[in-house]
């Protein structure tokens, strides 16, 4: 890192460790490419792809400005969008290849837990509860588990799934009551409450229906002729 | 290199805070030029394919189903927007973004395909796609750390630096990746073997037009 470009108040410190961790962002990247060209499993090459990923994120965390962190988070989502385009394009394959149906939330694993029977049902509750009460991204993370815990139970437990058609309708709106939370921060500073509550609650609600949804866009995906 | 030297006089910015966009022939050409294919696109039919059979005078046709063809259209559709965006953007961050956005659409739009071998070549894609996302992201990273700022307009003031020239290799083998040309094109090649013609050469068309402009970055910054 060109010195000059650097503000006077960073700590030489921090400035001498960027070609470190550039580095081991380098090495990440080429010991999972190692892995790649070693492995033959088309799964585990996927799995070992991620690790170049993850590599991605280490280069570009090693900035470490706020611009920096600005290209971290789209780094992240790309990342994740194509891991999960790829391993459509996987499972597509292996359903061609096979030609076979699977059902709704379809598990390799045959789940016989004891947490499935005995108090699914309060647990799911409980994980809510506590997603709304913590709000925003954490809140709707452990609430979209709730939810997913709760379709699960039921599944193992042979019962028939009730599939929310509305779920899609609620993750539009709750991504509109982010934005107007967000547009009332600049126009009217004097309400921030009220729109840092709007933003927390369209998170919470837009990441509990995405985790909550992925059961229900798995279904369509498979049902795919 | 100057920005006025390249792809003939400039004809304006438009400043949008920190993201300055900056107008030229050469821009607006490629521009305009990806959104008429993509409004052909979206009023167009797909083809079919019809394979003679061997032995026998029957044909055989390969069509392809209506809500294949929504997804299908859908996708090129954005693809093209995408390409659209990545031509007229000033900003080299969200060149990239918008080059790893096509890369991701490319390989959706073949994701419904019937054909195995067809799916078997869009994963390999996919995986040098991913993998290529390390010297791109990290190759834009590597600019803003050696000169602290990502906009093309204030990149072709500052004189290239050995690191700048090294960052900008890094970042021209992440963009041959995911656009798939030269030394990664067998990946891709065998993704075009399935009906669907307009929709399948929006592939094509958005990585020629991200190389066109992408050469045209490099000149300017370097």
């Amino acid at each position: 890192m060109v010195a000059s470009i650097v503000p006077q108040f960073v700590p030489a410190f921090y400035q001498s460790t960027y070609s470190t961790a550039l580095y081991g962002g380098l090495i990440v990247a080429f010991i999972g490419l190692i892995g790649i060209a070693m492995e033959k499993r088309d799964i585990q090459v996927l799995i070992l792809t991620d690790i170049v990923g993850l590599a991605m994120l280490i280069v570009v965390a090693a900035v470490g400005t706020d611009l920096s962190e600005a290209l971290i988070l789209p780094g992240l989502v790309v990342e994740l969008a194509e891991i999960m385009a790829i391993s459509e394009i996987l499972i597509s394959r292996e359903m061609r290849k096979k030609d076979v149906d699977t059902s709704f939330s379809p598990m390799p694993l045959n789940i016989d837990m004891e947490i499935m029977t005995t108090a699914p049902n309060f647990i799911a509750l409980l994980l809510i509860g506590y997603g709304v009460f913590l709000s925003g991204f954490t809140g709707g993370a452990v609430a979209g588990g709730g939810i997913v815990i709760y379709v699960l139970s039921r599944k193992v437990r042979g019962l028939p799934i009730v599939v929310l058609d509305g779920v899609g309708a609620i993750s539009g709106i709750s991504w509109c009551l982010w934005i107007i939370g967000f547009l009332l921060f600049f126009l009217m500073p004097q309400y921030w409450l009220l729109s840092l509550f709007l933003a927390a609650l369209g998170l919470l609600l837009k990441v509990a229906s995405k985790i909550g949804l992925i059961g229900i866009l798995m279904r369509e995906e498979y049902g795919r002729k | 290199m100057l920005i006025e030297s390249l792809g003939g006089d400039l004809m304006g910015t438009i400043p949008l805070g920190d993201i300055v966009l900056y107008l030229n022939p050469l821009h607006i050409f490629l521009f305009v030029t990806i959104l008429v294919f993509t409004a052909l696109i979206a009023m167009s039919r797909t083809e079919t394919q019809v394979e003679a059979m061997f032995g026998s005078l029957d044909e055989n046709k390969v069509a392809v189903g209506k809500k294949e063809f929504k997804h299908r259209r859908f996708l090129a559709i954005i693809c093209g927007i995408a390409t659209a965006g990545a031509m007229i953007t000033g900003d080299l961050f969200n060149f990239t973004l918008f080059m790893a956005l096509i890369g991701i659409v490319n390989i959706g739009i073949v994701s419904a395909v019937k054909q195995v071998e067809v799916l078997n070549s869009a994963y390999q894609y996919g995986l040098i796609a991913m993998m290529c996302g390390l010297p791109l992201f990290g190759g834009a990273a590597m600019i803003l750390a050696a000169t602290g700022t990502l906009s093309l307009i204030e990149l072709a003031t500052i004189p290239a630096s050995p690191m700048m020239i090294f960052c900008a290799l890094v970042m021209l083998i992440g963009v041959c990746g995911e656009s798939g040309i030269a030394p990664f094109f067998a990946s891709k090649a065998e993704m075009f073997r399935t009906p669907g013609s307009p929709f399948i050469l929006i592939i094509h068309l958005s990585s020629l037009f991200i190389i066109v402009r992408f050469v045209e970055i490099l000149l300017t910054i370097l």
